[in-house]
């Protein structure tokens, strides 16, 4: 770790020299191991070794960024990155980088992840659960992961972290058109109980057996949390204050106005053991629980310092990656680890209270028409149990939810007692900790 | 430069067990370059270089891939090592087979009439900020706007075991848009993607300034004057977007041969189409879709897969019949055909995997004001906005973005947000006319585990569907 601390400070002291009034510098060293398996045996087993800096100047109001993947040329690229912002076209409206003495909490890792050599017994645990619930085709994913990184600024930043985790996938079919899907996202080994995770994708899998044709109209929704993630993915990224300033959020001229149902508090805390936990933003600033909806008012927009400065408001500490993604800006203040209070219902209470609706497992390909306005739709998949006066009834497919994401928010009416960190793939992320919720009157559409 | 030297020294590692099947070596160097406006002031700026290398190694029990972002022979060494312990480690229950391909010795690349390296930064910006005054010049409320432009070059060196030795060097260049439009306290949103192959002379091509400026003006008029479609049945036309997703969402994903054998089943879903279904009615006789990744410019273009298999045109949907899948070399052996060179990785830390090139729909024998004059009362969906489609690829919804009332023949003002929400096979059976010109749209294209997004052009004629149900 101290070598990388020393690389992050290298970069900063070369970039400094060079002539940059402000530099962040990330030092990242990855590794992932992930093991692919489809039709109940493995399909391959990758993995992705990386070490890079990311590195961010400006020189005055000509601002710059880049990441250094080449290492030992790390000194020239540095200089050459200071020398283009000399000459970059100034940016108006930078804000800055945050200036103070942080102090950090690391987190601890689990070693028994680092030193994991062979994570395809966990897979193959998987498997037999899901086969051992009625299943007799089953796929997923299973990622090991170990990360270090360190980070150091002009604005006094100067730290360190580390993170290990697990996380599995697993959808299992029952039949052509029935499926569960479970995930496990574990911080420490012990906690993964793979074969119980290839079991509850099983039964829901069974549960969903010989489903029938959706109808249209309105229905109460329960959605389990696998559901909830994609809904906070759409939901949270228009909490950042870069998604309201290029007229993507639903969030615009909303601080202090209801959107959401007296039962949502959203929060988004890094600071909680999960496995996207983080001690800093990528601007250094130490991270925290940030309440970003409290009981259905809309409370703050995530920011970083420049879009702080903007807002006339403080950064809290979402500042996101310094090199742009192909979902995110430089530095757009994003979300680490939403999390959705748990309310007081029990799951079956829940179902018993419902008149007519659908328990929903799992959904992808969230499209919206108009961010700015909220009108969306997601394809539900995986189990899709219908409820018939408090009592599951039977399995649908072929629906879609097409509504307004605010009205789903406004229409949660409850929330179970028990929350669990759910992620997958490119829908539930980032890892979140959700509930079970129940959402009122939902419009369903089918193909016609 | 990308050291053959290196390459050659982990193939040979890679290579020396005697139960290997196949070892590949890919070397990747990437130089990217981005800038960004927001409400006309500098967002961002990024330059940056890339560069690594992976293994893939393929037992008959299992495949090893192994990435890093370092290039070295050590670094080689490690990646063996590390890709045969996965590959042993994946204990497969049936035997990994390829398909047999022959070796190719090569060395291809996009040339660039205007090399995208030789534009400055400042030049960039100022073409940025000219999309940007020509739509403030508009006079339309854009509340939010936002422009980016991004180009990189990706030299790639690929070696295999069975005597491949192929060089590439492949230009791309992109602008994307996002504008919020307001009017009488309403708004309409746009985004959109340009891209192509090549260099600078394709932005120039787009001539972007009109195009934006006539997207925000076409907005205000949707919140203006647009009225909703009435549900019903009703005659559709498709304008080359709306032909492009359908071709790409509802042909290309579902004919995917990994896909279909199940690879993709807890991310990005199955399909429809199982292996048994060559030769099936899907369509009308003018669904015919190709994907060909050989037309030049294209933003999907390669001349070689990440296999090292020739790209050629695959016709997916041929006069209605399901025709051929989109093949890699182990899909291909599990259907006992030969790869069609699909196999595509988005950079040197992701696996290859069963992709799209660019596709689109065949073009017909009409023009189009044909195509609209024999509508009596239905609806022109020129592009759209939401879009989605289940993990089958049988359910599909398109909105409009631009859409007009077409009444006996001529157009009739601005229809909003219509909707067609339909199955796979009424689609493609409700064809009834394509036009002769084909236009292509980019886009990034998301499959895999991690995700992998993917250049790719899509697109086609206008098209005509009879009868079908509008929201």
């Amino acid at each position: 770790m101290n070598e990388l601390k020393e690389l992050a400070r290298h970069v900063l002291e070369v970039a400094r020299a060079e002539g940059a009034d402000d530099v962040v510098t990330e030092a990242i060293n990855s590794s992932i191991a992930q093991v692919r398996f489809s039709n109940n045996q493995i399909d391959c087993i990758n993995s992705w070794n990386e070490k890079h800096v990311a590195l961010f100047v400006a020189v005055g109001r000509r601002v710059m960024s880049t990441d250094l993947r080449d290492l030992d040329s790390k000194d020239s690229l540095t200089r050459e990155i200071v020398a283009l912002a000399k000459k970059a076209p100034p940016s108006k409206t930078y804000g800055g980088i945050a200036k103070g003495k942080f102090k950090y909490r690391p987190g601890k890792i689990d070693k028994r992840i680092v030193e994991l050599s062979d994570p395809s017994k966990y897979v193959l645990d998987a498997i037999e659960g899901a086969e051992s619930a009625g299943a007799n085709n089953i796929g997923g994913t299973f990622y090991v992961r170990h990360g270090r990184n360190a980070i150091a600024s002009s604005g006094g930043a100067c730290g360190s972290d580390e993170s290990a985790s697990v996380d599995l996938s697993v959808r299992a079919f029952v039949q052509p058109e029935a499926s569960g899907h479970a995930v496990c996202c574990a911080a420490k080994l012990s906690d993964l109980d793979a074969r119980g995770i290839g079991e509850k994708a099983g039964e829901m899998g069974v549960r969903a057996k010989n489903p029938v044709q959706g109808e249209e109209g309105k229905m109460d929704i329960i959605m389990e949390p696998l559901f909830l993630g994609s809904m906070t993915q759409s939901t949270s990224h228009m909490m950042s204050a870069m998604s309201v300033e290029i007229g993507a959020s639903m969030y615009a001229k909303k601080i202090g106005k209801r959107v959401a149902s007296n039962a949502i508090t959203f929060v988004d805390d890094p600071t909680i053991t999960s496995t996207s936990r983080r001690s800093y933003d990528h601007e250094g600033v130490p991270t925290r629980r940030n309440v970003l909806i409290k009981d259905g008012v809309f409370k703050t927009y995530l920011h970083n310092t420049s879009t702080a400065k903007r807002f006339k408001t403080k950064t809290t500490a979402s500042a996101g990656p310094l090199i742009p993604t192909a979902y995110a800006m430089a530095a757009q203040p994003l979300p680490f680890h939403p999390v959705l209070t748990p309310g007081d219902w029990k799951l079956d209470e829940i179902i018993e209270d419902t008149k007519r609706g659908l328990y929903l497992n799992n959904t992808w390909y969230t499209r919206f028409q108009n961010s700015n306005t909220g009108e969306f739709s997601t394809i539900p998949r995986d189990a899709i149990l219908r409820i018939e006066n408090g009592e599951v009834v039977g399995s649908v497919k072929n629906i879609r939810i097409s509504d307004n994401m605010m009205n789903l928010w406004k229409s949660v009416d409850a929330l179970s007692k028990t929350a669990e960190e759910v992620y997958w793939w490119e829908e539930a992320s980032p890892p979140s900790t959700l509930p079970i919720a129940r959402a009122t009157r939902m419009n369903i559409t089918r193909s016609s | 430069m990308l050291d053959e030297d290196v390459a050659e020294a982990t193939l040979d590692l890679a290579a020396m067990k005697a139960d290997t099947l196949l070892a590949e070596v890919r070397l990747e160097e990437m130089n990217l370059r981005q800038i960004s406006i927001r409400s006309g002031q500098v967002s961002n700026v990024t330059k940056s270089s890339d560069s690594g290398m992976n293994v893939r190694i393929v037992l008959s029990n299992g495949i090893g891939f192994s990435s890093s972002n370092r290039i070295s022979k050590s670094e080689g060494a490690r990646l063996v090592q590390e890709a045969i312990r996965q590959a042993k480690n994946a204990k497969r229950r049936s035997p990994v087979s390829l398909s047999s391909e022959r070796a190719i010795n090569t060395s291809w690349e996009v040339r660039q009439k205007r090399p995208l390296v030789e534009v400055s930064t400042d030049d960039k910006l100022e073409y940025l900020r000219d999309l940007d005054n020509a739509v403030m010049k508009t006079g339309v409320k854009v509340q939010g706007r936002y422009y980016e432009q991004r180009d990189y070059e990706t030299a790639c060196l690929f070696v295999n075991s069975e005597g491949s030795r192929i060089r590439s060097l492949l230009p791309r260049v992109v602008v994307e848009s996002h504008n919020l439009v307001s009017s009488k306290g309403e708004t309409e949103q746009s985004v959109r993607e340009w891209a192509a192959t090549g260099g600078w002379e394709n932005v120039e091509a787009w001539a972007l300034e009109k195009v934006l400026a006539d997207e925000v003006r076409m907005l205000k008029r949707q919140i203006d004057k647009g009225k909703k479609v009435k549900p019903g049945v009703r005659d559709l036309v498709c304008g080359p977007e709306v032909a492009g997703i359908a071709a790409h969402e509802s042909c290309g994903h579902p004919m995917e041969a990994d896909r279909i054998l199940g690879r993709e089943m807890s991310q990005a879903g199955k399909s429809f189409v199982s292996p048994d279904m060559i030769g099936k009615k899907i369509g009308s006789r003018y669904a015919t879709v190709i994907d060909d990744p050989t037309v030049q410019g294209s933003y999907g273009y390669y001349a070689y897969d990440q296999e090292g298999v020739k790209a050629r045109p695959r016709y997916l949907y041929k006069e209605g019949l399901i025709n051929e899948f989109l093949h890699n070399r182990e899909s291909a052996s599990m259907m006992n055909v030969q790869s069609n060179g699909a196999s595509r990785s988005e950079f040197y830390l992701r696996e290859p995997i069963v992709r799209m090139g660019n596709t689109f729909v065949a073009p017909g024998d009409f023009e189009e004001d044909e195509l609209i004059g024999s509508v009596k009362d239905g609806v022109l969906m020129h592009s759209f906005t939401e879009w989605n489609i289940d993990d089958k690829r049988f359910n599909q919804k398109y909105v409009s973005r631009e859409a007009y009332f077409v009444k006996d023949g001529e157009l009739a003002g601005p229809a909003r947000k219509c909707i067609l929400e339909i199955t796979t096979p009424a689609f493609w059976g409700a064809i009834d006319a394509a036009s002769k010109k084909v236009v292509l749209t980019s886009g990034e294209c998301g499959k895999g585990d991690p995700m992998q997004g993917m250049a790719t052009d899509m697109g086609g004629p206008m098209i005509r569907l009879r009868s079908v149900m509008l929201k």
